[in-house]
């Protein structure tokens, strides 16, 4: 009897205190946004760098002190943003290995696909990446599209295929600062032995070529050709 | 029993009423007897004195307890209830050394002090209001006028060399109810900034005392040569700036709108501001280096040690000095738990936690060829070589490890503890394996190796206590890099194993500094104007003397900056050295590895000796900074409104 009491009591108790719990949360992310950035030309991804690469930049409209939200992008150049809000942003391509972009309205809802065509500083062509011995051998021919020099040209490498400038694990470079003609083949060669402590026999790596517009100003980041798998 | 719980209810009922409207008298409107306004605070000279101490207690000095990791830390951590530095110190985050446990990069939650810096502005604002009003005399004013002045050039350098041009509240604000967006300030311009930080350096200087003596007790207060001191170094961070910032370009905004970066032209203004409050306290003759002229090296890294060890010896060369006098929470620190070797910690658990890198060492001259880094030689070929070991190089062979160190500068044995060291009477055994007969070597293991009838072990010894080096006992009780802090540590006294039980003073601000901060100034903006070229090589050439060398060498910018990495080491200086130059990001490309020496013990010949290998530090990772990351990200945009920094 006197426990039913209690229990009457306490449910009578989280009754009153439960009451006010209404849901009021705001509503969760209900959009996608996805894509890809392609070369206008050649109508190919344009590889990028995810530490230190290029960014996307949202600023959703309709705040009165707008935080601009970034966005990395994949090393094969796609990008995806699965927790969206619905809604109209100001986009932007920033920082990246392409002539700068200007901002773009976008109408964010559902699943929404945005592409990119860009025009890439500098074209890697004719890329190959080859051991012979001990000696790791990359040549190319390069093109640019702005009248630029072409700061340094790279081999650089990691364990993962997410190489690149910003993701290596040693790298030669050499600067050259000159607009490439179109024959002109350039050769970079690393010596596996000057780089025991990273290279080690027998295990698989990753090679990639890249090179860096001259264009600090505008935050200029490394165009690359695809990376090759080597095993020392 | 009916009626009694009826009278019972009604009694209650007007208890309550009674109560309830007791609160309409103002009985219980009491003065707390823990607290004081303001008025009384300031009517008494007394209440101003603490106020004031109050208000140099949250200057963000960064001495023992500032710990940069993540905004829950901070300065002044040990007065925070249940958290310390962990071991973190600035130099965790540069080329000069490693934590010996936990991997650490920049992240935009460290080095802020925001929220803290705007407390410390508004308390600094509201003395200033009230001098004119202070029951003081006339002279009594202007050194508080100096001294609040000071306060103010110190908080917003603190601002400005994390965040860039920042809001300049320089008078108290009153709210308003209702009228929220006057208390909203915009950022000013990084340059305006930088010029409000020189200005209130001037006021300081111009007021200030020049004999810490007219504090009678409190002679640590800031002096005029203090304020020259910290106009010196403001004034060399800012014209570093302006000369490198294009280094690491950013763009948006705050840089279109001058709120972070400053233009090229300024850069001699300000290195010129630099030179002339550094030569200020150099011509006046208060200051010298302590024991300028030692007989030896030997003699230089004993006095170099003490000048840390014990401040209290050097009143010549300290300038601005923060004080920690009792063991207990918030007034001592943990230098010494913390970085002792592993064989001298009287059973702490937590030592070694700061491992002073190869680079670091490397950059030490060699006295026998000055002027020069002497990077330590392994190989016989005298090459290079980072990769670690490997069976077929040839390597120098010694009989005990400390031998490799012979002939570096004074600064290397007083700055670092290293293998085969002596400190606190203990020869530090740091061994990371050994090379077997056939020349394949044990190394990231413990274990031993029966040879010629002796058993001899990885680590240098049978048992974890008797060695210092490389295994992961303690999870980071033994250094990775090889290397140990000595600096700042009491060798002399053991300190208590226990929390906040060091009371060594840090000094903020010593004479070598203004020395550097005013060679690097002229040998950068090629100032020579007062004989500057010259009395600049004097300069770096009266640090070199006091740590032992003799040959003199020339102003170059390599050499003036060698000499402030050196002489400046685990000062948290360096720090903002790559900051100001802009090599942070050149310094942590993503590629480059900090590197440790590991001696290992060689039994392929006729007796076993060491061979020293230069390698990666084990189990560390390569580290990106990137351009954004020289200026931190502002709190709170989204109600304060203002422009938020690149790339946040």
């Amino acid at each position: 009897m006197r426990s039913r009491k209690i229990y009457m009591l306490i449910a009578g108790i989280c009754t009153l205190l439960f009451h006010s719990c209404e849901l009021d949360n705001f509503d969760g992310p209900d959009a996608t946004i996805y894509g890809g950035i392609y070369d206008m030309e050649t109508k190919e991804l344009v590889r990028q760098d995810i530490v230190s690469g290029a960014q996307i930049e949202y600023v959703e409209h309709g705040f009165q002190n707008p935080v601009t939200q970034y966005q990395i992008i994949k090393n094969d150049g796609t990008y995806r943003n699965n927790l969206m809000f619905s809604g109209t942003y100001t986009m932007q391509l920033q920082r990246g290995n392409f002539v700068p972009m200007d901002p773009i309205e976008v109408k964010v809802q559902g699943d929404t696909e945005i592409n990119f065509e860009v025009i890439p500083y500098i074209r890697i062509k004719n890329a190959k990446i080859e051991k012979e011995d001990n000696i790791i051998t990359a040549t190319f021919n390069m093109e640019t599209t702005v009248p630029n020099n072409v700061a340094t040209i790279g081999l650089y490498f990691h364990q993962q295929a997410t190489v690149g400038y910003g993701s290596k694990l040693n790298f030669v470079e050499a600067t050259i600062n000159e607009v490439p003609t179109e024959d002109k083949l350039y050769t970079i060669r690393l010596d596996v032995t000057s780089y025991s402590s990273e290279l080690e026999e027998g295990k698989p790596y990753y090679f990639i070529i890249g090179a860096l517009i001259d264009a600090p100003q505008a935050e200029a980041k490394h165009n690359y050709a695809p990376p090759v798998r080597i095993t020392i | 029993m009916k009626n009694y719980k009826n009278n019972r209810n009604i009694s209650v009922f007007f208890l309550t009423i009674l109560l309830a409207f007791t609160g309409c008298t103002d009985v219980l409107d009491l003065d707390p007897k823990d607290k004081i306004d303001g008025d009384r605070l300031f009517k008494d000279p007394e209440g101003v004195k603490q106020y004031m101490a109050n208000l140099y207690y949250q200057l963000p000095i960064e001495d023992f307890n500032y710990c940069p990791y993540s905004n829950e830390f901070g300065f002044n951590v040990t007065n925070k209830a249940n958290y310390n530095t962990n071991g973190i110190i600035m130099d965790t985050y540069t080329l000069d050394g490693v934590h010996s446990d936990w991997h650490i990069g920049v992240t935009a939650n460290d080095f802020q002090w925001w929220t803290e810096g705007y407390e410390l502005n508004r308390d600094v604002n509201l003395l200033i209001d009230e001098i004119p009003h202070l029951n003081v005399s006339d002279e009594e004013r202007k050194l508080l006028i100096g001294e609040s002045s000071f306060i103010r050039a110190y908080l917003y350098f603190g601002l400005a060399k994390r965040y860039g041009g920042v809001p300049l509240i320089k008078e108290t604000q009153e709210y308003i109810p209702g009228k929220v967006d006057d208390l909203k300030v915009p950022r000013s311009t990084e340059k305006e900034t930088w010029d409000f930080i020189l200005e209130e350096c001037d006021k300081a200087i111009a007021n200030l005392p020049e004999d810490a003596s007219a504090w009678g007790n409190y002679d640590r207060r800031a002096t005029k040569w203090a304020a020259l001191a910290l106009k010196s170094r403001a004034a060399l961070h800012a014209a570093s700036l302006a000369k490198y910032w294009k280094n690491a370009t950013l763009s948006g905004t705050a840089v279109s709108q001058g709120l972070v970066g400053i233009d090229e032209s300024e850069a001699d203004r300000y290195y010129s501001e630099c030179i002339k409050a550094s030569h200020e306290i150099m011509a006046s003759g208060k200051f010298s280096l302590y024991r300028p002229e030692p007989a030896d090296p030997k003699e230089a890294a004993e006095n170099y040690q003490a000048l840390f060890e014990t401040p209290y010896v050097a009143s010549e060369e300290t300038i601005f000095l923060k004080g920690f006098v009792r063991p207990g929470q918030g007034t001592a620190h943990n230098y010494d738990i913390w970085y002792n070797p592993n064989q001298t910690t009287f059973s702490w658990p937590h030592p070694g936690r700061f491992n002073p890198t190869l680079d670091l060492v490397d950059m030490y001259e060699d006295y026998t060829k000055p002027g020069e880094s002497a990077p330590i030689i392994t190989l016989e070929n005298g090459q290079i070589d980072n990769g670690g070991y490997h069976r077929l190089r040839s390597y120098r062979k010694f009989d005990s490890p400390e031998e490799i160190f012979r002939n570096k500068d004074a600064r290397f044995f007083a700055s670092i503890n290293y293998p085969g060291g002596v400190w606190k009477g203990e020869t530090l055994i740091i061994q990371g394996g050994l090379v077997k007969p056939t020349g394949e070597a044990i190394v990231d293991v413990d274990d031993s190796y029966e040879h010629n009838g002796l058993t001899y072990y990885t680590y240098g010894a049978d048992n974890a206590l008797k060695y210092s080096g490389f295994s992961n006992y303690g999870f980071g009780n033994m250094t990775r890099t090889g290397f140990l802090m000595r600096k700042f540590l009491s060798e002399k006294v053991n300190v208590t194993p226990t929390w906040n039980q060091s009371i060594t003073d840090y000094i903020d601000m010593r004479y070598a500094e203004v020395l550097l901060n005013y060679a690097e100034a002229v040998v950068e903006s090629g100032y020579t104007a007062d004989n500057a070229q010259v009395k600049a090589a004097k300069a770096i050439n009266d640090i070199r003397r006091r740590a032992g060398h003799t040959t003199e060498i020339p102003l170059t910018l390599e050499n003036v900056l060698r000499e402030r990495r050196v002489e400046l080491a685990f000062e948290n200086k360096h720090f903002w050295d790559l900051i100001r130059r802009r090599e942070f990001h050149e310094a942590f490309d993503g590629g480059k590895q900090r590197l440790g020496l590991m001696p290992l013990l060689d039994l392929r010949g006729d007796k076993p000796q060491y061979i020293m290998v230069r390698t990666r530090i084990r189990y560390a990772y390569a580290v990106n900074f990137l351009p954004y990351q020289y200026y931190r990200s502002i709190p709170g945009i989204g109600s304060s409104g203002l422009i938020q920094n690149p790339q946040y």
